[in-house]
């Protein structure tokens, strides 16, 4: 007779329905997690506080597709990390200098803080689609350098995310030998101090710019004006700055150290910054159209409809200024990567849906990220497809000029697979 | 029966062939010799045809090609993959500019990239930029990092309106400069006509040409500006806006500018009113400080990024020694700062380590040193003559007890005097195993 501890292993087939169980109730289990992670839905804004936060360096730039890599920071070596591609979601804010901008504008090389979500649906994920737990695996001793969140809600550098946090840079120390060295300095609340916050050491060097008022000053200058030193270590007393940071190779063995690109000295400089990336990114969406998603739509006779819809958040406010009741306008179906896809090499403007505002509406309650809280009805006359509720448009008040794209920013024959570069940059040898 | 009479009008080829006539038994004239003849003609025509197609220039291995021998045109450049030396550049051609598929380029081992009037790389240029390119077919079609194209490409009308040009073969770079950087190369300015402004944005009419002297055939371009445009003015940074509050622009209307010497940098965006080609003003530099100052920080930039990379060259010769031991010859690369060259000096140590004609180093993650080959600096020579684009004209000889892999005459390698930085460099800069290691990897191109 066997023991009962042994029967256990000497049945077969009670052993089979036993690990059969197991396996389907971790098959279940996992389904269940799987069912559980949060992905943002069509239509909806995600919360931010469900977003995963990381920061990195962008390393690569497809502007035209809203995608690029980044280096994920962990605390594994930093140049280990292989660059993770990431794409901006629909409503995505891109930011540089303290205000809205395009992945275009970032230069290659920029810290960025990233918060980001699992793709909203992995079959149509412009990045290759991770496993959802890859945030918990190490590679080369960095925990999480590569994240199933690789859809991104804001796209921040170090400027534009202490403006929106109400931080500032305290510079501690610095340590000079030719116009290069070190910076130890805290990131801390900009009212009220925190003696809390962890010294961080930062290299610069003499291409450093230092942004004084309208001056453009390099670490010479400072030497010059007796404000560094020439060489050696210098207590700088707690000075409240922003700091532009990057990524460059350390010697001396350190894991990751980041390096001072701009020095912000004074609030002036700052706006100053601030000012140019919004003329820019004025410009380029006055000739790229506004987007927006569709929350309704009431359909008339003979292709005539009423259009609501979000316009999407993050601009310079003049530019919503330009949505008045009244104004007539166009709107275009547009893809996820906010590409045109309606007109192909004839603009625009060809084939969009022409019409007029008949209300523009401030939304109640708090704005989410990705929002501008802002919803237009519009009324054409002849609606195009691709206007459906949760699809994603571009709209232009006339009084926005009418131009044509180039050709990367367009998908002219209907097909997704137009690409610029084409996968033929990726010859077999 | 062929007769000569039949033959209309003989060409040299038939009258040449009617010697090799030869009539059979039954008098008819015997074809066979005739049309060996013409097939050899035909033989050696193509050959000939062939022998054109070869004809083109291509850069050789060794040796720096000639930039009177390069082709030349100006674009956009919109894609950069700073890591593999290599782009894309929307191409001027004579149509409309902003139906022209971004052209794919890579840089020569030895190419220069210049922004702002001092030595760059790739990622330093923003996207937009104007670039000029001096370039040449790919020196060997079977390695070319980026599509090769026929070699006719260049003259081949693109149709949809885009016109001849804007795929040229010649996708392999020797010179990539911006705007401010060719003006300064060939003593050129920016003459200001006129300036037509309304909130802030606008138009200026402006000619190119020499810094010295008037140049009657200059031809007026106009060119848009906006409200990012910045101008630079000795240390200071302005925007339109305080020009006009300065009372130098008007806030409205046009105003003369009395041909005001300037040089600009140069960008496109979407033009409105049907116009096919026509750029924009993203940056004025007003005075020589300003000037100055923005080449003194790009050579700052590109002093770090040399330091840390080390400094490309090729390999000219190699007397092998025993046990491992060898003499190198090396060209270093050109276009760099002068005082990263003065770092190569008689008798300090140094190493070397064979590149990809990308300049990725090869020997994996530990980094660039830990492979490669030590030893000291015996010789620094300057060569004789003008150095050709490309070489900075200085040569030298390098000893170690042990040479590697890749260290052979013609291959391309980087050289790290000791007294710059031990750094190791990030992930897409270094290749491991494989070629095919690739950041980011085809899978940026998925299928639906």
């Amino acid at each position: 007779m066997s023991h009962p501890t042994l029967q256990h292993s000497t049945n077969p087939s009670l052993r089979w329905i036993t690990v059969l169980c197991l396996g389907l109730l971790l098959f279940a289990a996992s389904a269940r997690a799987e069912e559980n992670v949060f992905r943002p839905e069509a239509g909806r804004f995600p919360p931010l506080e469900k977003a995963h936060a990381y920061r990195g360096e962008l390393v690569f730039v497809d502007h035209a597709n809203r995608r690029g890599s980044l280096r994920i920071e962990s605390k594994g070596i930093f140049r280990f990390t292989s660059p993770s591609p990431f794409a901006m979601l629909p409503y995505g804010i891109v930011r540089h200098h303290g205000a809205p901008a395009d992945l275009r504008d970032i230069p290659l090389g920029a810290l960025l803080h990233v918060r980001a979500y699992l793709p909203p649906d992995p079959k149509t994920s412009a990045v290759p689609v991770l496993p959802v737990n890859n945030r918990t695996k190490t590679n080369h001793g960095g925990l999480g350098t590569a994240p199933a969140e690789n859809h991104a809600l804001l796209l921040e550098d170090e400027p534009s995310h202490c403006l929106r946090e109400g931080l500032t840079w305290k510079l501690q120390e610095v340590e000079i030998k030719n116009h290069e060295g070190t910076i130890t300095a805290t990131r801390e609340p900009k009212q009220g101090g925190n003696s809390k916050a962890s010294e961080e050491t930062l290299t610069f060097d003499a291409a450093t710019c230092v942004w004084r008022g309208r001056e453009h000053l390099r670490i010479e200058h400072l030497i010059t004006e007796g404000i560094w030193p020439a060489e050696g270590k210098k207590a700088l007393n707690g000075q409240s700055v922003l700091l532009g940071l990057t990524w460059k190779p350390t010697p001396g063995g350190v894991f990751t150290r980041f390096h001072v690109s701009d020095i912000w000295l004074d609030d002036e400089a700052m706006q100053n910054a601030a000012h140019h990336q919004i003329e820019t990114h004025k410009a380029f969406v006055r000739t790229r159209w506004l987007p927006a998603w569709i929350d309704a739509v009431e359909y008339g006779k003979f292709g005539r409809a009423t259009i609501t819809a979000t316009l999407f958040g993050g601009m310079d406010a003049s530019l919503y200024a330009d949505f008045k009741p009244g104004t007539a306008a166009l709107m275009n179906g547009v893809e996820n990567t906010l590409k045109h896809t309606e007109g192909g090499t004839a603009g625009p403007t060809q084939m969009a849906a022409r019409g007029k505002l008949l209300d523009v509406i401030k939304t109640p309650g708090n704005v989410p990220l990705g929002s501008s809280g802002i919803q237009i009805r519009f009324e054409t006359d002849l609606i195009t497809e691709g206007m459906r509720p949760t699809r994603i448009v571009k709209i232009r008040p006339t009084s926005w000029p009418d131009l044509h794209l180039p050709r990367e920013e367009y998908i002219g024959q209907g097909s997704i697979d137009e690409r610029f570069p084409t996968p033929d940059i990726f010859p077999n040898y | 029966m062929i007769t000569p009479t039949l033959h209309s009008s003989p060409g040299p080829a038939t009258e040449a062939g009617k010697r090799f006539w030869i009539k059979n038994k039954d008098g008819f004239p015997n074809l066979l010799p005739q049309i060996f003849y013409q097939l050899c003609l035909g033989l050696s025509l193509l050959t000939t045809v062939a022998i054109a197609e070869d004809a083109p220039f291509r850069p050789e291995a060794g040796k720096f090609p000639p930039l009177e021998k390069a082709h030349t045109y100006r674009g956009e450049l919109i894609f950069v993959d700073h890591a593999n030396r290599r782009g894309s550049i929307r191409v001027q051609g004579s149509g409309m500019f902003f139906r022209n598929d971004p052209h794919p380029f890579a840089m020569l081992p030895y190419g220069i990239v210049r922004y702002h009037g001092a030595p760059a790389d790739l990622r330093d240029i923003p996207l937009g930029t104007v670039m000029h390119v001096h370039a040449f077919l790919p020196p060997d079609p079977k390695t070319s990092s980026v599509p090769v194209l026929p070699i006719d490409s260049g003259k081949q009308d693109a149709n949809h309106n885009r016109g001849a040009g804007i795929f040229p073969a010649e996708n392999h770079v020797l010179l990539l400069e911006d705007e401010p950087s060719h003006c300064q190369r060939l003593g050129l300015t920016w003459k200001l006509k006129e300036v037509q402004i309304k909130s802030h944005a606008g138009m200026i009419i402006a000619t190119r040409q020499p810094k010295k002297g008037d140049d009657a055939k200059a031809t007026e371009e106009p060119m848009t500006f906006d409200a990012a445009t910045r101008i630079w003015r000795g240390r200071e940074c302005l925007s339109v806006e305080e020009l006009i509050a300065e009372g130098a622009w008007p806030a409205e209307g046009k105003k003369g500018l009395n041909g005001q010497s300037v040089l600009l940098g140069i960008t496109w965006k979407p033009t409105a009113d049907g116009i096919f080609t026509r750029f924009h003003i993203s940056d004025i530099w007003l005075n020589e400080t300003a000037t100055q100052r923005a080449a003194l920080n790009q050579t700052e930039t590109h002093k770090a990024f040399i330091r840390s990379r080390w400094m490309a060259a090729w390999i000219d010769a190699v007397e092998y020694g025993k046990f491992g031991r060898a003499t190198i010859t090396a060209t270093l690369f050109g276009g760099m700062d002068p005082s990263l060259y003065a770092d190569f000096t008689k008798g300090s140590p140094a190493l070397m380590n064979p590149v990809a004609d990308t300049l990725k180093h090869t020997h994996g993650a530990y980094g660039p040193a830990h492979m490669a080959s030590k030893g000291p600096i015996q010789d620094v020579i300057k060569l004789p003559g003008e150095a050709p684009l490309g070489s900075s004209g200085i040569q030298i000889r390098f000893e170690t007890d042990l040479i590697i892999e890749g260290i052979r005459p013609t291959r391309i390698v980087r050289v790290r005097p000791a007294s710059w930085p031990q750094a190791q460099v990030p992930r897409e800069e270094y290749l491991s195993d494989s070629l095919e290691e690739r950041f980011p990897s085809p899978t940026i191109f998925p299928k639906y």
